[in-house]
């Protein structure tokens, strides 16, 4: 594992990140973590959605620690520039993100308009009883 | 041959803020259709639709947040579904939409001529019917209105290869076939376009008939040309995607 691992750190000069961008990067990494964890702990963000964003931290952590990996990562996309394919890959997957957001969206709101309509629906049976109801009382009054 | 029971029939009245005219329209379908029963759906009112069609004696289904005219129009779909109406007919609530004219719609689908009949303002006018002649103005259409009509009007053909010359019409009639149709899918956003694409491509009879209608009496039209550009991109999009949909099991026959 380390034999793997050291090459991919020792890359570390062929990458434009310094030691102190990396600590930085680390560190955000880890807090950011933390923080998706405290959301799931006080009930503000669900499990299913967590998911996602953990793997976005862990994969800003392993940028940090081994960049290396960055360097793997232009290369097989073809881009000479490492920060260039660390924008279009923080961007592409942003898009995806917000294209999955939009998804979710449209499900709930499916969801909401057929809640509203079964209430609504609820609604007008009640009515209809009470007034068959009121009809009934007031043939047994005549 | 034996009598068959009297088919029941359920006149629906999709509003949304139409205290103004809601009365007169309950009134003119009970004056119309005495036999039918009609629900009003109240997508949302700010203000006293819902009390004033109470008053009137009428079921309302109350939306309890403005959820659009398509899920009103859904919502009135489900409940002659699950009441098991055998045919049911929508009009607008601001009193563009004369109630004789419906009753004439409801007629096609009794017969069994048709599933769903769609009511056209500019099909080949008819004849006036005797006694059935609306009073007022009949209705003229602004120009952004025209424009996207007739871009709607060009697209459906094409997508539905069956002509429709009122795409937008809110006044309809329909059976059971059609309510289990559109009480499943219908969309929010697009609800009148998309359901005619539905409905042929489900291989149902869509029909047009022409009516005639009023200019509105309460309320004001939500169309400002920005707005109708926005609703042709839409609908272009609605289309186009309809073309592609994965088609239901086989609608009931």
């Amino acid at each position: 594992m380390r034999a793997t691992l050291a090459p991919l750190a020792a890359q570390a000069d062929h990458v434009s990140l310094t030691a102190q961008t990396r600590i930085i990067a680390a560190a955000l990494a880890i807090l950011f973590m933390v923080w998706i964890l405290d959301l799931i702990r006080r009930d503000r963000l669900q499990e299913r959605y967590s998911v996602v964003w953990f793997v976005a931290g862990l994969a800003m952590l392993a940028g940090a620690a081994f960049p290396g990996l960055l360097k793997f990562v232009a290369d097989l996309m073809g881009v000479r520039d490492t920060n260039v394919a660390l924008f279009s890959i923080v961007l592409l997957l942003l898009l995806g993100l917000a294209l999955n957001f939009s998804v979710i969206m449209s499900r709930q709101a499916a969801q909401i308009t057929r809640l509203a309509q079964e209430r609504a629906i609820e609604r007008a049976r009640e009515q209809a009883a009470r007034e068959a109801l009121e009809k009934q009382l007031d043939g047994n009054a005549e | 041959m034996e009598q068959s029971p009297p088919l029941r029939t359920l006149v629906f009245i999709p509003a949304w803020n139409e205290e103004a005219s809601v009365d007169a329209v309950i009134a003119d379908v009970r004056a119309h259709l005495p036999a039918a029963d009609i629900l009003v759906v109240d997508d949302g009112s700010t203000d006293t639709t819902t009390a004033r069609a109470q008053a009137a004696g009428v079921i309302v289904a109350t939306l309890p947040f403005n959820q659009g005219l398509g899920a009103a129009l859904q919502t009135g779909y489900l409940w002659a579904l699950r009441e098991g109406y055998d045919c049911c007919a929508h009009l607008d609530a601001d009193g563009q939409h004369p109630a004789s004219e419906v009753a004439r719609l409801l007629t096609e689908v009794r017969e069994d001529r048709a599933d769903l009949v769609i009511g056209s303002r500019y099909a080949a006018q008819p004849e006036p019917l005797p006694g059935a002649e609306p009073e007022g103005e009949d209705y003229r259409a602004t120009l952004s209105r025209r424009i996207g009509i007739n871009v709607f009007r060009f697209i459906l053909t094409l997508a539905t290869r069956q002509r429709f010359t009122d795409t937008t019409s809110g006044m309809r009639a329909a059976n059971r076939r059609v309510m289990k149709l559109f009480s499943e899918s219908y969309s929010p956003d697009f609800a009148e376009i998309e359901s005619l694409q539905l409905a042929v491509r489900e291989g149902l009879r869509v029909e047009e008939v022409p009516v005639r209608m009023l200019e509105r009496t309460g309320g004001s039209s939500f169309l400002t040309p920005l707005r109708s550009a926005f609703f042709i991109f839409k609908g272009l999009i609605v289309i186009l995607v309809g073309l592609f949909k994965p088609r239901h099991a086989e609608a009931e026959r």
